[in-house]
């Protein structure tokens, strides 16, 4: 063990709880500050065509220890909202307004010279498709120790040593250091890159659906992998799927995002036994359920708007079936409700306890929607 | 993980052996190509009259140390007959492979360089430095290399001297080098920065960059490895290009007379009457050995870029 140690948290270390788990922290970090706070947040690619407004005002913290799910379809600014966290965006997109505040640095204002060495260091990514993040030519090994050397600047025998140590704990044999990516398998190949994720020892680790293009299997292994390593390390965890089984399994709380905004924010228990925003309730109907004897998902009619010209008011509302007239025209508040749960909808009046309108209750396409029934599960009704 | 010093020792005799493994199976793709080894085993027999001319016919033969009389026929002292002077056109032509390989080489190794350079941080960086880069190519690309040349050679000669010589190599055999290596760059930059735009647009690049590897240590260690099989290809192809360019210029009277090249013999030959006197076994030779080793060495070329090539159908 003394060889991880030297990077790695002994195990047992207690995190979460305002602990830093003992990690030095960057010089300007406050100790007091929240780990993560990000505020406003809006990223706007800029095509031929017009703005896309991709990420539009985004807000959410992340504590230590925690695992934050970022949920939603395709094309609606998970992705783009974590990595603009360390503007690791193409070069067409820019953040273009808000904060981010690691430890009370506010990262959006760094130059990008300045915001490299939070690179890695303090954020890194489990990258999407591990077989194209890893260079097909280079050993497993090398690139595994390629941030200890040039981020840490340890010395290149040392930080093979590493590299070999943190493939075993992700369950590589170390004498596969000296393979090509080719050679490993597609589990083993989302083992290296989370272990190359975590060389730096980071605050925090960005995975960018990291079981995607996995089978259900292999799946669960790197879910249970990630899981372990919260555990042990105090990593935390910010996890973009569009997969809401993963999320349950995995995360602390869950923010589902619809065209650029948050729609739903809060801990995954009351989130997903209790979803308010319409559309969190249909995207929860659309997974399948052994128990309903269904011949078809539920499904969401329409897809998401066009962000060049997204509709004014609510962004959901061409595809809410529960519409108001108020929801064409006004943008809908996020309101925080006492049990945790953020939200941003017309049918919850701000300062009620988050129990709905007296109107007409939603019928969700699909009969086994949770929550769809009863109407107000989640708020603690008085 | 406490077993990390046993861990040391075998891991690098894996690496060995995998390193063994991989070129073993390099060595039996290679072997199944035909051309290829046809080409291998001419080249072989090239570098050795190149490497050792002495051991094969002795030293090289001058005016004074001439073994026979003037155009002597092909005889059982002569195979292949002798020039003006009485020289043994054997022992020249066998000697003349020394000089034409190393002009060959160097000028090969400069053609590389210079190309897989420029082509990298031409691609990689892209914008106004790969612009600036484009255009210097461009420039070069159309540099008609005869022209050049002859501009060339007298002015350099005249500036450091004639008899000057630079790493043992003679100032006119380095005026040829020098043009052959300054005309033929550009086609070998442009190739190499077609395969790293494309390179570069591969997750690992951004990945990289993320970790916060330099520009040049990407440059190195991400987009060099992922074009070195079109160097490998490249340099092959740019040497028999580089023999041919060679003959040409020593051909029409640019190359170093004390240095007997192929194309210095057939300028002899041509200046001597050669073809008006019918004395074939002069001019064919050399002329025979140009076109082998030029052959020889695009089999090869052709057949390593369809071993290295992961993208090739033989495969």
């Amino acid at each position: 063990m003394e060889g991880a140690d030297v990077m790695l948290r002994p195990p047992g270390t207690p995190h979460g709880a305002g602990g830093r788990r003992g990690r030095p922290l960057p010089k300007q970090a406050d100790p007091d500050a929240p780990l993560l706070v990000v505020e406003n947040l809006r990223t706007y690619f800029t095509l031929s065509s017009g703005t896309v407004k991709a990420v539009d005002g985004v807000s959410f913290e992340l504590h230590d220890g925690e695992a934050l799910g970022i949920a939603g379809e395709s094309g609606c600014g998970k992705t783009t909202t974590a990595l603009s966290l360390l503007r690791l965006l193409p070069a067409n997109a820019k953040v273009v307004g808000g904060s981010v505040k690691l430890f009370g640095i506010d990262l959006a204002t760094k130059s990008e010279n300045a915001l490299r060495r939070y690179r890695w260091r303090e954020i890194s990514v489990i990258f999407q498709g591990a077989m194209n993040a890893l260079n097909p030519v280079r050993r497993v090994g090398d690139q595994v120790a390629e941030p200890i050397i040039e981020r840490l600047g340890v010395p290149k025998a040392e930080a093979n040593r590493r590299a070999r140590e943190l493939l075993e704990l992700v369950g590589i044999a170390r004498d596969r250091a000296a393979d090509y990516p080719h050679q490993l398998s597609g589990g083993m190949r989302q083992r290296a890159m989370i272990a190359m994720a975590l060389a730096c020892d980071p605050a925090i680790v960005i995975g960018d659906e990291p079981t995607t293009a996995l089978d259900v299997m292999v799946q669960a292994q790197i879910l249970e992998l990630l899981e372990r390593l919260r555990e042990r390390l105090g990593l935390s965890l910010i996890l973009i799927t569009h997969d809401l089984s993963v999320i349950a399994e995995t995360c602390d709380r869950v923010m589902v995002m619809y065209a650029g905004r948050v729609a739903e924010e809060g801990p995954v228990r009351t989130l997903f036994r209790g979803p308010r925003h319409p559309y969190t309730q249909m995207l929860l109907a659309a997974i399948p359920n052994l128990e309903s004897d269904r011949r078809l998902l539920g499904t969401i009619p329409g897809s998401p708007p066009d962000l060049r010209t997204p509709p004014p008011g609510c962004r959901f509302h061409p595809r809410c079936p529960l519409a108001m007239d108020v929801c064409r025209e006004i943008v809908p508040e996020e309101v925080r409700y006492a049990d945790g749960v953020r939200l941003a909808c017309h049918l919850y009046p701000p300062g009620g306890d988050g129990a709905r309108r007296p109107i007409p209750i939603l019928e969700v396409t699909g009969a086994g929607a949770p929550g769809a029934t009863t109407a107000p599960a989640g708020g603690p009704t008085p | 993980m406490s077993a990390a010093p046993l861990a040391a020792s075998d891991l690098r005799g894996a690496r060995w052996r995998l390193r063994l493994r991989n070129a073993r199976q390099f060595v039996r793709r290679y072997a199944s190509r035909k051309d290829g080894v046809v080409g291998a085993a001419l080249l072989v027999l090239f570098a050795g009259l190149a490497l050792a001319p002495n051991l094969f016919v002795g030293p090289l033969q001058t005016v004074t140390t001439a073994t026979g009389a003037a155009l002597e026929h092909p005889s059982g002292a002569h195979l292949l007959g002798t020039d003006e002077v009485g020289r043994d056109i054997l022992n020249l032509t066998v000697q003349g492979a020394r000089v034409s390989m190393v002009i060959g080489l160097l000028a090969t190794l400069i053609t590389i360089l210079l190309g897989a350079v420029v082509g990298i941080v031409s691609g990689y960086l892209g914008g106004r430095s790969d612009q600036v880069l484009m255009r210097l190519t461009d420039f070069f690309l159309v540099l008609p290399t005869f022209v050049l040349a002859i501009v060339l050679a007298p002015i350099i000669l005249d500036i450091v001297g004639t008899d000057a010589e630079y790493f043992g190599i003679r100032a006119t055999l380095l005026v040829i080098i020098i043009v052959i290596g300054v005309t033929s760059w550009a086609s070998t930059a442009r190739i190499i920065r077609s395969q790293t735009l494309s390179v570069k647009e591969r997750m690992f690049v951004d990945r990289a960059r993320v970790i916060g590897g330099s520009r040049l240590h990407i440059m190195r260690r991400h987009i060099l490895p992922n074009v070195v099989n079109l160097i490998v290809a490249n340099t092959v192809l740019t040497f028999a290009g580089a023999i041919f360019t060679e003959t040409t210029l020593s051909f029409i009277g640019l190359g170093d007379p004390f240095a007997p090249s192929w194309g210095q013999l057939l300028n002899a030959a041509q200046q001597a009457g050669a073809p008006g006197l019918g004395a074939w076994w002069y001019i064919v030779p050399p002329a025979v050995c140009v076109v082998v080793v030029i052959l020889a060495f695009t089999l090869v070329g052709n057949a390593l870029d369809d071993v290295l090539n992961p993208k090739s159908a033989t495969r």
